[in-house]
């Protein structure tokens, strides 16, 4: 190093620069920040990146209007899903769904499939375009937070309300059962209904009561005549009298 | 339920939790997810004896909580324009406040 002295200006008359750097300089990968070389830096200057920019600014041109959201294909699936559900359905109650163990969930499936009752876990997002367009748009204020449906093809409510009433994580809030929407209470009332044979006996009961009564009222006449006749027959018969032909014939 | 997790409310001083609303009305949100998060595990886990009970109806009354507090106390929360967040927050400062007054009562018994 004292032989060649300080690298740079003090021998530039007898300056070889590779030997020199070799000896006295640091290596090209250092852990200090080293100083590029001048040609490199030139080089580095001329061949910096220049971004390309339109000839016209981007907020010059007229502006796109924003696209319509893209339909969703699996929720076109989801929603065709459902609207086949309720239209195959004859009894589609709404209930309100506590989040519950996945055993207990299972458990409430099998004893509602026991009485041909479906559980349905719905979205409220696919279920809301669904029931506006069809007949079940009272119930479209129901389905707000987690719902639950179960449908079923016939309308066991009776089954239904005893199921549900051991499970208080579902809370039952409405039902549509042969098209007429029901409050919870009209469920109830639904339920306490005798069957539809015994309530056709009571009706065709109720109809022919009046005519019944009617026909009872005009054989009453004639009845009483027969009855009274035969108490004087029995009489006649009784004190041993010959048996004369009774008045009236 | 991530609210649930993050207000954690200590059910223990309470005794009863009644939840009345009409759903067929439209500001039953709140008191529904309130609904939803006091049913979570976590929360049931607190206090097992507490009985959370829904009242449906259909009178187009407004959505209220009513929580019995084991002490005789009483909170009534009508839930058509609160958040379920504040009435989370609300039923766990109570609770929290109460918990501590056992807290001090059993201390001052057993010094």
């Amino acid at each position: 190093m004292a032989a060649l002295g300080g690298g740079g200006t003090r021998w530039r008359r007898a300056w070889l620069p590779a030997l020199q750097l070799l000896r006295r300089g640091s290596k090209a990968v250092t852990r200090h920040w080293k100083a590029m070389h001048f040609q490199r830096q030139k080089l580095l200057a001329l061949t910096e990146y220049v971004s390309p920019r339109p000839a016209v600014p981007p907020r010059c041109l007229p502006r796109r209007s924003p696209q319509e959201p893209q339909e969703d294909g699996y929720a076109r699936v989801l929603r065709r899903q459902a609207e086949q559900t309720l239209r195959d359905s004859r009894m589609v109650a709404v209930c309100h769904y506590n989040p519950m163990a996945e055993e207990d969930v299972a458990t409430l499936r099998h004893y509602l499939r026991r009485h041909n009752i479906h559980l349905k876990f719905v979205l409220n997002e696919v279920m809301r375009p669904v029931l506006a367009q069809s007949k079940f748009r009272e119930l479209l204020p129901l389905f707000v937070c987690r719902n639950v449906l179960l449908v079923s093809p016939e309308a066991p409510a009776r089954e239904m309300l005893r199921v549900l009433k051991g499970v208080p994580h579902v809370t039952l809030l409405g039902a549509c059962i042969d098209d007429t929407i029901l409050s919870r209470r009209g469920v109830e009332n639904f339920s306490r209904l005798p069957s539809l044979e015994v309530s056709q006996g009571q009706t065709v009961a109720a109809l022919s009561l009046l005519s019944s009564q009617t026909s009872s009222l005009l054989q009453r006449g004639p009845a009483h005549l027969t009855a009274l006749l035969d108490e004087h027959i029995r009489r006649l018969q009784g004190t041993g009298g010959a048996p004369e032909t009774p008045p009236g014939h | 339920e991530k609210m649930a997790s993050k207000v954690s409310v200590v059910l223990r001083p309470v005794k009863s939790i009644v939840v009345r609303f009409c759903p067929f009305e439209s500001n039953v949100e709140s008191t529904r997810k309130f609904l939803q998060c006091i049913y979570h595990k976590k929360v049931q886990a607190t206090n097992t004896n507490c009985e959370v009970t829904t009242d449906v109806r259909h009178d187009g009354s407004e959505p209220v909580v009513d929580v019995m507090f084991a002490d005789g106390d009483r909170l009534i929360m009508k839930g058509a324009h609160l958040t379920a967040g504040e009435m989370l927050t609300a039923l766990a400062s109570r609770c929290n406040a109460k918990d501590l007054k056992e807290e001090q009562k059993g201390k001052k018994k057993n010094p």
